[in-house]
């Protein structure tokens, strides 16, 4: 049983550490590029030139954590629902538990 | 005689019925915090606003579970079968015997609950429904009646599904929140503070908002399946593979409005009392909450939303640098959290020895009417000191604070 819990353990905190602490460094990537973009009072050293390039790296890194937030409660509502997210088909479908 | 015995039996599942939705009521009101406490504490989200859409979130996500979580009960305790109908051993005089551990396992779990509000302490709710029902069925049925632990193969009983999770989840969650308030803080730290403060607080209502949900879909199906199995032991419904309209419905609602009315004492402890919070640290913590707990519910781990948010909240303010970090307020809530099983335990065991020695319709009437009288009591205690949405983001000198802040209500 204790070593059924280490793994149960180890699991969650590996997904933890990726989703849990990836995505919100995703996210100050996105705000970070975003302040690099607007320049001047954005940034902490005030007079700095905007940079209008990051905007699209600032941009696609929200998307990225837009797209996992739809991608969680698309998982609490698969299994509200008794089903579960399968990505089978390289993209996420609900199915059947097995 | 027969009369007698049909009025004893519609009083006590009636009765069970209604301290089960209480209790779904102080679970809600006790874990908004979990969720919205930061968003509160960083004003993200103007504290009404903040519960109201946790209260909706959770509603909606009462209504997503649609999994029958019959079996909520016998993680713990050896009074179902494996289909999750009870064992026919307590069913006679309509479920009498099962309905009445029921009963006073939910009113040690209410018991608890409120004490630990009153205190503003965040204590796992799942927990004092544990402990109260491991303590009624102690007395009920004797030690044996307990599922201590598991068959081996699997994390079962009060060690795998209660102990071990309870340990283990707050330092997963407050080791992601610390990683992640660390690397967060490293990569905007050219960033202006008032230009970085603002882009967080979307990411934080975002997060928060994941983790209403998922407590909705979590919390609320356990007093459904409590009320279902006290339904099937008493004859009125059969079927092991679903929950009553009804049973769904009045729970939802008896959650979403236990959440709306807000826990303010447990918010303040959780959003003031831990750490002085900021917007990228409520992110980070929130993120860590919803990752844990979502990726523990799919590998089959049960755990309380409590302990991880919680330890999610203590491990941002380990992770930024310079952050005040109040041990003396952590250490607190540790000792209640050791204690939560036990205390719901003695409060539930002693309700049932009070109950089966009245015996009767007196029995259930009686430990229904000490509910009442605790219930009252500890929130009489609580308008001495109240905590309301006007005051819980005052500064920090102990819970609960002073009546002298009324003034600023809302």
């Amino acid at each position: 049983m204790i070593a059924l819990a280490l793994s149960g353990i180890w699991k969650v905190l590996a997904a933890g550490l990726l989703f849990g602490a990836g995505l919100p460094t995703v996210f100050a990537l996105g705000v970070r590029s975003l302040a690099l973009a607007e320049g001047g009072e954005a940034e902490a050293t005030p007079g700095t030139r905007p940079h209008p390039s990051a905007r699209v790296l600032g941009i696609a890194c929200l998307a990225v954590v837009l797209l996992a937030v739809a991608l969680g409660i698309a998982f609490i509502v698969a299994s509200g629902l008794g089903k579960e997210l399968s990505f089978g088909h390289g993209y996420p479908t609900f199915a059947d538990k097995e | 005689m027969l009369y007698f015995c049909t009025v004893t039996a519609t009083l006590i599942l009636v009765l069970v019925v209604v301290t089960a939705l209480a209790f779904d009521f102080t679970n809600g009101f006790h874990d908004t915090g979990n969720a919205m406490a930061t968003s509160i504490a960083t004003g993200a989200l103007r504290p009404k606003v903040a519960v109201l859409l946790s209260a909706v979130l959770n509603l909606v996500g009462a209504f997503l579970s649609v999994e029958v979580a019959l079996t909520v009960t016998n993680a713990v305790i050896k009074v179902q079968d494996d289909s999750g109908a009870p064992v026919p051993e307590l069913t006679s005089d309509h479920g009498y015997a099962l309905l009445l551990i029921i009963l006073c396992g939910l009113v040690g779990g209410i018991v608890w609950n409120l004490l630990t509000w009153l205190l503003g302490l965040p204590s796992s709710s799942s927990h004092a429904l544990f402990g109260g029902l491991i303590g009624s069925t102690v007395a009920g049925l004797g030690w044996a009646g307990v599922k201590w632990t598991g068959s081996g193969d699997e994390l079962g009983g009060v060690l795998g599904k209660v102990i071990l999770p309870a340990l283990a989840s707050p330092v997963i969650a407050g080791l992601v929140a610390a990683v992640g308030t660390w690397l967060v803080y490293r990569v905007t730290s050219g960033v202006a503070e008032r230009f970085a403060e603002r882009g967080f607080r979307w990411g934080q209502v975002g997060s928060a908002s994941l983790v209403s949900l998922a407590h909705g879909t979590n919390d609320a199906q356990k007093t459904m399946g409590v009320i279902t199995l006290a339904l099937i032991a008493s004859g009125q419904w059969s079927d092991t593979e679903s929950v009553p309209v009804w049973v769904k419905l009045s729970c939802a609602l008896a959650m979403a409005a236990g959440t709306y009315i807000g826990g303010w004492r447990v918010i303040r402890t959780l959003g003031k009392g831990l750490v002085e919070i900021a917007s990228p640290q409520g992110m980070a913590a929130e993120s860590a909450a919803a990752a844990v707990i979502l990726s523990s519910s799919h590998l089959g781990f049960a755990l309380s939303t409590t302990h991880v948010a919680t330890g999610s909240i203590l491990g941002t303010g380990v992770g930024k640098r310079g952050a005040e970090v109040r041990w003396g307020v952590a250490g607190r809530m540790v000792v209640a959290w050791l204690i939560t099983l036990p205390a719901a335990g003695v409060v539930g065991a002693l309700t049932w020895y009070l109950g089966n020695a009245l015996g009767g319709a007196a029995g259930p009437a009686v430990v229904f009417l000490v509910l009442l009288a605790l219930a009252t009591f500890m929130w009489l205690r609580s308008r001495r000191a109240p905590v309301h949405a006007g005051n819980v983001n005052d500064d920090w000198q102990g819970t609960p604070s002073t009546p002298a802040s009324k003034e600023h209500a809302a």
